[in-house]
């Protein structure tokens, strides 16, 4: 098995939205962070994988088998944590423990204590008393208790503080470890990606823009800064997004040596964040 | 198969809702259902109890929240959908188990006479809860909460008209006129239903955008 995880040509229509032939590839003990807006069709496209949503078109395969032919196996070796609760509020955490370990063929108590007593959370804690924090954390708990090879994230760490949202990453890069293991994660916090992620995918508009792996991309990519007599119609073309002032301009390019061997030292060229890469995307 | 009863036990004992109307729903049913035959009394519990206990757990992983965890778990939606057909017979034996013990109680207390076991009418209900179901269970598949809401509350009302019907007006009534408890059709068309909707809610289930 060459890939934990492809996507290929993946296609999926709603009124309003769709995915258009959307491919990209992670191979076993790599972080892949999957960003884009919101609306982008992150949520959609691990829904997709998950089979909670019918694919109109394409291929999904995990650990090298069709995600619906072999949806049971598959899904033994896959921990999952959604952008929301959806474990049932009235019962207590080991009540829900209880449900949710009897499906799984490895489903590891020890280590489901473990993380209870790592994240403080009580297990006689009824689910709809804990915090918005307390419950990502009981789902990443399940998630990690059943020897997952795959773990899939919907902004695991959105509306986090920014100490849990560090444990979270440190658990994940020590998970990453096992080179067997990957995670595939959604997110818009690009920062959190810049610590942990080895593969970028940058889905916007139902269209993946890119799917690299980050030091790539994030080599491929600058900011460019200059003042406003740099500026004709034919350099606007150039930058892939521009936000100009009347003291000068600064933009995202995928050409340095572009700019470099027309502007020389009359432009200040600076590393492009991930933030930079997805903002000037979408807005041009 | 167990881990879907396991879960489906759990939720019930945990939902005060259920609890309180599991409660206080015989009671209920024993001082305004003045029925011709006290058989009858008895019946209706145990149809309404597995009915309504089998449509809360569906409702819960079919529709509600809990859909997205049965469905990430490894277990497949045919198997689901499996599951919750095979899963009445299993709220069924609650609920006789259930009433049994909430109905011999109130005979011991003196409080009225009541049947607390009586195999015949558990005979008659079962195909009536598997008719009921194989209604239910594929509209809230194939249609939005809203109008399964509609339809669930249409039969469950036939259901309850039937029974008031029977109760009041004994043999000159509908029910007895067109014979739903005489012979064995009812258990033929019960089977028959139950293996067509069960059928045709596997595949619903199937192509379902969740």
């Amino acid at each position: 098995m060459k890939y934990i995880l492809e996507v290929n040509q993946l296609k999926k229509e709603f009124k309003d939205f769709k995915l258009d032939s959307i491919s990209f590839k992670l191979e076993p003990g790599y972080i892949m962070g999957f960003i884009g807006p919101n609306g982008a069709g992150k949520s959609t496209t691990i829904k997709l994988i998950m089979n909670l949503l019918k694919k109109d078109g394409g291929e999904i395969k995990v650990f090298g088998k069709d995600h619906i032919k072999h949806e049971k196996e598959i899904k033994d070796r896959i921990g999952f944590v959604y952008d929301q609760n959806y474990y049932y509020e009235d019962l207590t955490i080991n009540q829900m423990r209880n449900i949710v370990a009897s499906f799984y063929s490895k489903w590891d108590d020890k280590q489901f204590n473990h993380y209870m007593s790592q994240f403080n959370l009580n297990p006689k804690s009824k689910i709809r008393t804990l915090s918005k924090g307390m419950k990502m954390k009981f789902s990443l708990a399940i998630a990690l208790s059943h020897h997952a090879d795959l773990i899939i994230m919907d902004e695991p760490t959105s509306g986090l503080d920014p100490v849990f949202r560090r444990e979270i990453l440190d658990i994940l890069y020590d998970i990453i470890q096992d080179e067997n293991k990957s995670i595939f994660f959604s997110t818009h916090i690009t920062t959190d990606l810049e610590k942990i992620a080895d593969y970028i995918t940058f889905i916007n508009d139902g269209k993946i823009v890119f799917s690299q792996s980050k030091d790539k991309i994030l080599e491929s990519y600058a900011i460019v800064k200059g003042g406003p007599e740099l500026l004709d119609d034919s350099t606007r073309k150039k930058f892939l997004g521009l936000r100009e002032t009347k003291f000068g301009f600064e933009g995202l390019t995928d050409d340095l040596d572009l700019f470099k061997r027309n502007f020389g030292d009359r432009v200040l060229i600076e590393r492009a964040s991930l933030e930079d890469i997805m903002v000037y995307s979408v807005r041009g | 198969m167990l881990a879907v009863l396991k879960k489906d036990l759990i939720l019930l004992i945990s939902n005060k809702r259920e609890l309180i109307f599991m409660l206080f729903y015989i009671p209920f049913l024993i001082f305004t259902v003045d029925s011709y035959d006290p058989k009858m009394l008895y019946f209706t519990i145990i149809v309404t109890f597995a009915y309504l206990t089998s449509l809360s757990s569906f409702y819960h992983d079919i529709d509600g929240k809990g859909k997205y965890i049965l469905n990430s778990l490894p277990i497949t939606a045919r198997r689901i959908v499996l599951y919750k057909y095979a899963s009445i017979f299993f709220h069924l034996v609650i609920s006789i188990v259930y009433a049994g013990i909430y109905l011999w109680i109130i005979n011991l207390a003196g409080i009225t006479i009541v049947d607390y076991f009586n195999i015949e009418m558990i005979f008659k209900a079962i195909p009536i809860v598997m008719l009921i179901i194989s209604i239910i269970f594929p509209a809230y598949i194939l249609f939005e909460p809203r109008i399964a809401q509609i339809i669930n509350m249409l039969v469950f009302l036939g259901f309850l008209i039937g029974m008031v019907n029977l109760g009041a007006l004994g043999e000159k009534s509908f029910i007895k006129m067109i014979g739903i408890f005489q012979g064995n059709s009812l258990t033929y068309l019960a089977i028959i239903m139950y293996l067509l909707s069960l059928l045709l809610s596997m595949v619903l289930y199937q192509k379902k955008d969740l």
